[in-house]
């Protein structure tokens, strides 16, 4: 039996798809839980199914995408870990490089699928399970105690957002600051300093999606469809991959 | 509802949501860890830990550091039951937290408030859901959707979901914050540019290009008399 075919075993998915149905309960648990707390504590059910609808429509393209991660990994990995990885505490942008890395580490020069063995694969399973644990293990311990300090869950009396709230609206423009800032980057200097000839894509796309989501803010605000802004975000996606692969076949 | 009551009912959902999160973590944590052993049992061997433990010095420890740096950040976004579930479930740069952000905006809740707690861990919980969803039926449908979802034609739209996502997100934030904005943009941009080492190192970069974003929206909010604003 080839290393393939015992990473594809039955096994490997009863276990797999074992612990994804688990979190799975988790999460719907979660799900039930937090509508009924919100129900009871007067939060507007058409708000919260709104929040609903708009979260899975903006997951489905993402999500895609991560499954192209476990398509990736599988010719070396097989498909059942790779797909718990990418379901469970796993991400798409580390998963290869630490999976890569874990490989060297294993002995065994690289992740393929020609030098993989029993013993290497274990090894790497255990080590991308402890590289990435360790938000999980940092909100077990000190989630009740970290929320606490910064005052999270005091109800507040109506009138304009505090602090708090700007602050993570600003920490959300440093996230998107620095990213849009790397495809500048890259397409300046990605291939030698100030050169102009690095990857230009990410940042056609990036503008692309600007201008279908400005197109979606303008139906939504001043078309007064409101019902367009629970899409608006993953159909500005879909509108700039779609645009992606005009411009890519042009690159 | 009087605030009194409506806070004695959160924090008793609240108390609860530690206490259930705690333990879905430390179940899957366990699982997680456990599972190499297990199918190591089944394919007649154990990993090696001594690689695993220098495995671990030589790349385990930078993960560490972004962990913490991610916990420390994204926490007070999520709140206790979108905490707990994401770091479960991952993938939170490139999808979890722009997902309850955007589902705080739809519905214009403060962070920090208790309706922020459940809108963030109904929009993690959903999004969680989608997710598995679509691997699992993926994973199912895996050789006859692989020459699609492989072809050439499509590749740059699956190479390009992030830049999609942050650029559709870009004009969200960015319009109604520009001032916060232009500075962390350019410094940002001037450092990737001429540091272009630093570009395979983006998600280390978003803490001084938050701390600068923070420091900006500070300056902005005392500028106009705080609160009261």
């Amino acid at each position: 039996m080839s290393i393939l075919s015992q990473l594809n075993s039955s096994f490997l998915y009863i276990v797999c798809g074992g612990i994804i149905l688990f979190i799975a309960l988790v999460s719907l648990f979660f799900l039930i839980r937090a509508y009924r707390a919100g129900k009871a504590m007067g939060i507007d059910t058409t708000k919260m199914k709104r929040v609903i609808t708009a979260s899975a429509t903006f997951t489905l393209l993402p999500s895609i995408g991560i499954l192209l991660g476990v398509i990736a990994l599988s010719g070396s990995l097989g498909i059942p870990w790779p797909w718990l990885r990418l379901s469970v505490i796993g991400a798409l942008h580390y998963e290869t490089q630490v999976a890569t890395a874990a490989a060297e580490q294993a002995g065994l020069g690289g992740l393929s699928a020609s030098t993989m063995t029993a013993g290497g694969f274990v090894t790497i399973c255990l080590l991308m399970s402890l590289c990435i644990m360790w938000g999980m293990v940092l909100s077990t311990l000190f989630n009740k105690r970290y929320l606490r300090r910064i005052g999270s869950g005091r109800v507040q009396a109506s009138g304009g957002p505090g602090f708090g709230d700007r602050t993570m609206t600003a920490m959300f423009i440093g996230l998107i600051s620095a990213y849009l800032g790397s495809y500048i980057g890259g397409l300046v200097s990605g291939e030698g300093l100030l050169r102009f000839r690095g990857d230009w894509l990410p940042l056609a796309v990036a503008l692309a999606a600007s201008l279908a989501m400005a197109f979606f803010v303008w139906l939504s605000e001043k078309k007064k469809l409101a019902w367009v802004e629970s899409f608006s975000i993953a159909g500005s996606m879909l509108l700039a991959m779609a645009s992606a692969v005009l411009l890519g076949g042009i690159r | 509802m009087s605030n009194e009551e409506k806070q004695a009912l959160f924090e008793s959902y609240n108390k609860r949501t530690h206490l259930l999160g705690r333990v879905a973590s430390v179940i899957t944590l366990v699982l997680l860890v456990g599972v190499p052993f297990v199918i190591g049992g089944y394919l007649g061997t154990a990993p090696d830990l001594a690689a695993v433990g220098s495995g671990f010095l030589a790349i385990g420890l930078i993960w560490l550091v972004s962990s913490v740096a991610e916990w420390l950040v994204y926490t007070p976004m999520l709140g206790a039951g979108g905490g707990y579930l994401a770091f479960i479930t991952g993938n939170l740069i490139n999808m979890k937290i722009p997902c309850a952000i955007n589902a705080r905006d739809i519905v214009g809740v403060k962070a920090g408030t208790p309706e922020n707690e459940i809108i963030s861990t109904l929009s993690i919980a959903t999004s969680s859901l989608v997710t598995i969803l679509v691997l699992a039926l993926g994973v199912l449908l895996l050789i006859p959707l692989q020459p699609v979802l492989q072809a050439p034609a499509l590749a740059p739209a699956f190479d390009n979901v992030v830049p999609a996502l942050f650029g559709a997100m870009a004009y969200k934030y960015f319009r109604r914050n520009l001032d916060i904005a232009v500075l962390p943009l350019a410094v940002m941009s001037l450092l990737f540019i001429f540091v272009p080492k630093l570009i395979s190192s983006t998600s280390f970069m978003i803490l001084p290009s938050g701390a600068l974003a923070i420091l900006l929206a500070w300056l902005k909010y005392k500028k106009a008399g705080g609160a009261a604003k």
